[in-house]
């Protein structure tokens, strides 16, 4: 995330914070029983002139499919289920730094999405074990606790309570971080998750071009998605784990460079508004050479194999 | 000696001001915003700040073919309305909330892939005066759940 902002949101956010701390202080006295929203909510008055600056400001986010989008993306797309190609738990001794734990948290959770949504609990609870003991290596606190591998135990036959589970493990893990002043290691841990889904997909195609159609499509378009991934590396390349990550992704760019994603019509959107849903279509076509597809699979494998050693 | 008391002071405030307003955006993304994902399966991305009457956000997104997502947009109740839409990275308008009653959860069944912007912008209350009023604004997205 990054904001285009210059010096008159420095005084906006200085008298907003100081705003924000008495207001809650008195509110917090005077209600007990404000509500959740009441707490959120804060009101300053601010010089006209720093508001019309302020204005011009923009918040941009960057959302990569995250590991469970890209498990849900595999596996309808007819991919197998291969255990084999998970990063070995008993790797986990390995990871010390603080780069190699929060890309191997982001590597565990996506192979615990994968073995949860192929009905692997066994190694689900093993898998989601071991992202506990990275998020406790982080300090991130509550993400994962007993109750989490407990709850998940106990609804070992109810696929959509453990992606509940998953899910809101991933997103505290990911609020905890961010919200810590921790963004950077909060990238790390989503380019980890998204760089295993990449792995899973490309090995899961056996090396051919003509083996699955639509998991070959998926892991076209995740062009798309690595435009994402470094726009998200770029806003902290300051950070030396980061700049490593940007150029691993850069030497992936010149392969996906390589690859063609044309829409050859406009995008049309149809909307029922009946039913609040918005159809989206265009007719597009995708090339990648054998040439291009060996490069792919061996980069991806080359930087997902340094990630978990 | 006073001065730089004062500062510190200062300086206090600001951070437990910042730490508790993204703090508590956390908890409303969790009980609020995932709530109205109703029987989508929450993808797990967490994108959550505290916006302002005025501000604008964008999020950029890849809508994946065959798949059918919710996005759902939350705000405190005091918050003024917001306007989102989902643009193409043409600039080609594809949803526009303002044509459905500023509706903040909708459904988008994609047939080809796509990366899209969402745009948010709290919209300023028609009030004149200098106030601004920030909260908590969630973006979550759903996909759905495979038929039983």
């Amino acid at each position: 995330m990054k904001r285009n902002l210059a010096k008159p949101f420095f005084y906006f956010f200085a008298i907003l914070a100081i705003s924000a701390s008495f207001t809650a202080c008195i509110s917090g006295s005077k209600d007990k029983k404000a509500t959740e929203e009441d707490k959120i909510v804060e009101s300053v008055t601010v010089d006209g002139k720093v508001m019309d600056d302020f204005k011009k400001s923009k918040l941009i986010f960057y959302s990569l499919p995250s590991p469970l989008e890209t498990a849900m993306l595999i596996k309808r797309a007819g991919a197998t289920y291969n255990e084999d190609l998970l990063n070995p738990l008993n790797n986990l001794e390995k990871y010390t730094t603080n780069r190699q734990m929060a890309l191997n948290l982001g590597i565990y959770s996506a192979d615990l999405s994968y073995t949860s949504l192929f009905d692997q609990t066994q190694s689900s609870i093993k898998y989601m074990a071991n992202t506990k003991k990275l998020a406790e290596g982080l300090g991130i606190i509550d993400a994962i606790d007993e109750n989490t591998l407990r709850k998940l135990e106990n609804n070992m036959n109810n696929r959509d309570v453990m992606m509940d589970i998953i899910s809101e493990t991933f997103m505290t893990s990911n609020a905890y971080l961010t919200e810590n002043d921790r963004p950077a290691i909060a990238v790390m841990v989503l380019v980890g998750g998204w760089m295993e889904g990449l792995y899973l997909a490309t090995r899961l195609t056996d090396g051919s071009l003509e083996s699955n159609q639509r998991l070959i499509d998926r892991i076209v378009y995740q062009k798309l998605s690595l435009y994402t991934v470094i726009n998200l590396l770029e806003d902290y390349k300051d950070n030396e784990d980061i700049n490593y990550l940007l150029t691993k992704t850069n030497e992936l760019k010149v392969i996906f460079d390589q690859v063609k994603i044309i829409n050859t019509s406009k995008v049309e959107a149809t909307t029922d508004a009946e039913k609040k849903v918005t159809t989206i279509k265009a007719d597009s076509e995708t090339y990648i050479s054998d040439d291009v597809f060996d490069k792919l699979l061996e980069k991806v494998a080359e930087i997902r194999n340094e990630f978990v050693s | 000696m006073r001065l730089p008391q004062k500062s510190l002071l200062l300086v206090a405030f600001m951070l437990l001001g910042v730490i508790s307003l993204k703090a508590q955006c956390f908890s409303f993304a969790k009980n609020v915003g995932k709530a109205k994902l109703g029987e989508y399966i929450h993808d797990g991305n967490y994108n959550a700040t505290v916006l302002s009457e005025g501000e604008k956000a964008e999020l950029f997104k890849t809508f994946f073919e065959g798949q059918k997502y919710r996005v759902s947009i939350s705000k405190i109740e005091s918050l003024p309305t917001i306007h989102f839409r989902v643009v193409e990275r043409s600039g080609k308008v594809i949803f526009d909330n303002s044509n459905h009653n500023y509706s903040l959860v909708w459904d988008f069944e994609v047939e080809s892939t796509q990366m899209l912007i969402v745009e948010m912008e709290v919209l300023e209350r028609k009030v004149q005066d200098n106030d601004i009023i920030s909260g908590c604004v969630a973006v979550l997205f759903g996909v759905e759940p495979d038929k039983k």
